[in-house]
């Protein structure tokens, strides 16, 4: 999200400071968002990361860091036809990957530029 | 945001107890046997539910469980939030927040937990049991 409000490319170091996320660990999301062409990279003096599309949701950001949204470990379960219970956890899973779907990273890019702007923090 | 265990049995349990309750206790180790479930887990489970009031345990030869209200009446996101603690996914601020955080508890987290709040409103244990209510979810 940080990244969405930056106009060039972004150091570790910076980001770092902005989302207070240590740079190691940094490096590490930005190997699953380089991935899935998520965020692109430049080396060199002038060189880091930049955002790759505007267009990128929140699914799309947190499949990639942390996998497909399961809210219960029912995948492999024999039972999934017949357990009614099941139809709660697919319910809560639509729910959840759909909300996902629907926010861009660029809007709440937006709200933060907003609120960074009005002095609210 | 995992749903624990305890989550997914006390839901299975109060699913069962709808679709095969009567006026009659059912024993745990019925419901155990049914649902592939281990016993000792669901007694602890089920004490929760009785404690939530969802629950009415019947002791001696013949006793069990019974539901102390009708499924229309048991709301599964209540039975959800009680069984799980806290099914939010928006987690209290720190005392030092970053303008990222904040933006994204206010405009991310906290709305998921409305649409996923929202989702369930209305729906009851009546519902689940009932086999068409999948077909419109879906």
């Amino acid at each position: 999200m940080y990244l969405a409000t930056c106009r060039g490319n972004c150091s570790i170091r910076a980001i770092s400071d902005a989302t207070g996320i240590s740079s190691g660990y940094l490096e590490q999301l930005m190997i699953p968002l380089k991935k899935f062409g998520l965020v692109e990279s430049e080396r060199g003096v002038q060189g880091g990361y930049r955002i790759a599309r505007k267009d990128i949701t929140c699914s799309e950001v947190l499949s990639a860091s942390e996998g497909e949204f399961t809210p219960t470990p029912c995948q492999d379960c024999k039972q999934s036809d017949a357990c009614k219970a099941h139809q709660i956890w697919s319910m809560l899973q639509d729910s959840v990957v759909d909300y996902t779907q629907q926010v861009l990273i660029s809007t709440l890019a937006a709200h933060l530029v907003e609120a960074e702007a009005g002095g609210g923090i | 945001m995992k749903v624990s265990t305890r989550g997914r049995y006390g839901l299975r349990l109060l699913v069962d107890l709808a679709e095969h309750g009567s006026d009659q206790p059912v024993a745990l180790s019925q419901v155990a046997g049914r649902q592939d479930l281990s016993e000792k887990y669901l007694q602890q489970v089920a004490l929760l539910l009785t404690r939530g009031g969802y629950l009415v345990s019947v002791k001696g030869a013949g006793g069990g469980y019974l539901l102390s209200k009708t499924p229309e009446q048991i709301l599964i996101y209540d039975v959800f939030d009680l069984l799980e603690g806290n099914i939010s996914f928006v987690e209290m601020p720190q005392k030092e927040e970053t303008a990222i955080q904040r933006c994204l508890r206010i405009h991310f987290f906290e709305k998921l937990d409305e649409k996923v709040k929202e989702t369930f409103d209305g729906v009851t244990l009546a519902d689940v049991t009932k086999a068409e209510w999948f077909t419109y979810i879906i």
